[in-house]
């Protein structure tokens, strides 16, 4: 069975989120990318994997070396989605907004014209 | 290599609001299920609160109709109350959330925070992505009926 990849998945873990980080700034190949973290090679070779199955990581051949390179444009697709469900809580505070308004006016409209 | 600022930050939601009006309202507002029922929405929703006992431990069951008809239940406990001050309270239906809610007077407005704690980024993450896929899902429908409306009145 092949698990399900995506973007989600790939940001849900802190190492891959650091991998990400690192290799924005610069791509690098998977032993400098190991040489930062105190887990095993094979441990980053298999976030990379991840990574690299979710479409965030581009491996570039060079020479003898692969360079994991970020590909960030997919990260603005978790961007987008968190948005919007901040916007649902925010709705919430908007309808009670309108409805603190709707209330002021029952019990204090009268008075204030 | 850590992050310090905050080890929640990967998931957790936080939004603010100075609402206009005094804290005695908002608080009441926010505390009688008859008052809670009337903003909670979403839009087109309507709500039915079977218990809400606002006090720690206790029980808030609020049921959310949605227009289509599907009933969304959701349990929560409430974990701490300071009148006028706080609220926690912990969602215990999918997803597990822990809530905080926080009031401050402002002359005659309220500053109030909201701050939603999930158990993991991975959970977060699920949740935010559900939460895309059906609002997406809603706007294919959407699209696919504006176009079928469109196609009906272009044939003669």
């Amino acid at each position: 069975m092949k698990a399900r990849r995506d973007v989600y998945q790939a940001i849900a873990d802190p190492t891959r989120r650091a991998i990400i980080n690192m290799i924005a700034a610069k791509p690098q190949n998977v032993n400098s990318i190991a040489e930062h973290f105190n887990v095993t090679r094979q441990a980053i070779s298999l976030h990379v994997k991840i990574l690299t199955d979710c479409g965030l990581i581009v491996i570039r051949q060079q020479g003898r070396d692969r360079f994991c390179e970020a590909q960030l444009n997919r990260l603005s697709e978790v961007a987008a989605w968190v948005d919007q469900y901040r916007q649902h809580w925010e709705s919430k505070l908007d309808a009670m907004e309108t409805y603190l308004e709707k209330l002021k006016k029952e019990r204090y409209g009268k008075q204030k014209k | 290599m850590e992050n310090r600022k905050s080890n929640t930050a990967d998931r957790e939601l936080f939004l603010s609001r100075t609402l206009n009006a005094p804290i005695a309202l908002v608080w009441e507002v926010w505390t009688q299920p008859e008052h809670i029922a009337n903003w909670w929405g979403p839009n087109g929703f309507t709500n039915t609160i079977t218990t809400m006992d606002v006090k720690a431990g206790g029980e808030w069951n609020l049921v959310m109709h949605g227009p289509d008809g599907t009933d969304y239940d959701n349990k929560s406990i409430f974990r701490e109350i300071i009148p006028y001050k706080k609220i926690v309270y912990e969602h215990t239906s999918y997803p597990h959330i822990i809530a905080t809610i926080e009031f401050e007077a402002r002359g005659e407005q309220t500053f109030l925070t909201w701050h939603m704690l999930f158990d993991s980024a991975a959970t977060f993450m699920e949740v935010v992505k559900t939460h895309g896929a059906d609002k997406g899902q809603q706007e294919n429908v959407e699209k696919l009926n504006a176009y079928l409306a469109q196609l009906k009145a272009g044939k003669p």
